[in-house]
């Protein structure tokens, strides 16, 4: 054995999050990633809510304890949003799937659609529903 | 907008962006133009870091590659990158140029504002300065077997295709390899071990629909994988940065049609 075997260099990587600058169509898709996991989330509410009509009056007026709450309509807000905004992403991508709208600046709209559609639809929801 | 994280975000230490060395305005400059340059040198012991450069726009051509070349042949004769035909055919001189991906003999330098940063092409390992390894991204262009595959008798003359049929090729021949997407590729970021990434996908679809080809099921059995080609999430950031106008999430939303309709 002659000597010692040289450290293995360690190579760079490129940078790349850090330096691309961010895209609209980027941006939204992962909007529709944080949507997608909030939907998670926000099933247990769905269940909670499932499980209280069905365990009764006591139960059920503590679900509208929480969420009648300013923070509960918050989330239930976000929630309205976040199907809505899941949802039209969904159908964007189905879109682009088929191969339509990959051109500028059809792309565009269609991820300005889905954003400004889905906050749109929420708020409209909510304006005629909810007795303010 | 610019790129919101800080410049060296992450664990990787190795790919970590020193502040390097700020070279002098020439004397005597009237216009000059701020470039920031990504620079690593593997014998120098050091990691990357970024150098500032000052240009004079008046005695400088149009292009990103104009001030490279400028550069080193006037300040920094050490200053490493890849360039061959300076009017966009070859694809040698892609790299990130103002956040975005771009061939640097095509990008004008009055369309960027302010300091002009360049970097390798996004996530590729760094070889030295501006050049980067691409022997991982070629050998997964060698996956889907980029040449004409038959099983019928040659013929005597050329392979004939009809002029329909050559309209199918068109926005997908005239990609030139330089990578840009793949290097912009989100996915090819977190998954490009074993996600093909839009670049090689293109040239996947542009055999598929080549109508002289008939390796057609063989080509898409080798792309039906859920790392190969379903990692593309339609991202966007190939089409939007192919410095040849191309769309490569168009391509490879067509090979998953095909893939879809032969089930049926």
């Amino acid at each position: 054995m002659t000597g010692t075997a040289a450290p293995t260099p360690r190579i760079p990587i490129a940078p790349h999050m850090q330096v691309y600058r961010p895209t609209l169509t980027m941006v939204m898709s992962i909007m529709h990633r944080l949507t997608g996991t909030a939907l998670y989330a926000g099933t247990v509410v769905f269940v909670w809510w499932l499980v209280a009509v069905a365990a009764g009056r006591v139960a059920y007026e503590t679900f509208l304890d929480v969420f009648g709450s300013v923070p509960g309509l918050v989330v239930l807000f976000g929630l309205t949003w976040a199907v809505l905004h899941h949802a039209l992403g969904g159908i964007r991508h189905l879109i682009w799937d088929v191969g339509r709208a990959h051109t500028y600046p059809w792309r565009e709209y269609l991820a300005r659609a889905n954003l400004i559609g889905s906050l749109t639809l929420s708020a409209t929801l909510w304006v005629v529903f909810y007795p303010w | 907008m610019r790129a919101f994280l800080p410049l060296n975000f992450g664990t990787d230490t190795a790919s970590w962006v020193a502040k390097g060395k700020i070279w002098n305005t020439p004397a005597g400059a009237k216009a000059t133009r701020v470039f920031e340059i990504y620079r690593y040198d593997s014998e120098s012991g050091r990691g990357p870091r970024l150098d500032v450069y000052h240009i004079d726009r008046g005695s400088c051509g149009p292009m990103v590659l104009d001030a490279l070349i400028k550069i080193k042949n006037e300040i920094d004769p050490t200053l490493t990158f890849r360039r061959s035909c300076r009017e966009g055919v070859c694809g040698s001189c892609s790299m990130s140029i103002g956040g975005r991906n771009w061939l640097a003999c095509t990008q004008r330098i009055d369309d960027i504002e302010g300091s002009i940063r360049i970097f390798p092409l996004n996530h590729f390992p760094v070889k030295k300065d501006l050049v980067v390894d691409q022997r991982h991204v070629l050998a997964q262009h060698q996956i889907i077997q980029p040449w004409l595959k038959t099983a019928k008798p040659a013929p005597e003359g050329e392979w004939l295709q009809s002029p329909e049929d050559r309209v199918k090729l068109d926005g997908y021949y005239e990609c030139i390899l330089c990578f840009s997407c793949t290097g912009g590729c989100p996915s090819y970021w977190w998954n490009g071990d074993r996600y093909l990434g839009p670049a090689v996908l293109l040239q996947a679809y542009r055999w598929i629909v080549d109508s002289r080809d008939e390796a057609t099921g063989q080509r898409l059995d080798t792309l039906e994988d859920p790392f190969r080609l379903y990692r593309c999430h339609t991202i966007m950031n190939c089409t939007k940065t192919c410095p040849k106008g191309l769309e490569p999430a168009k391509a490879i939303a067509r090979i998953k049609a095909m893939l879809v309709a032969r089930q049926h």
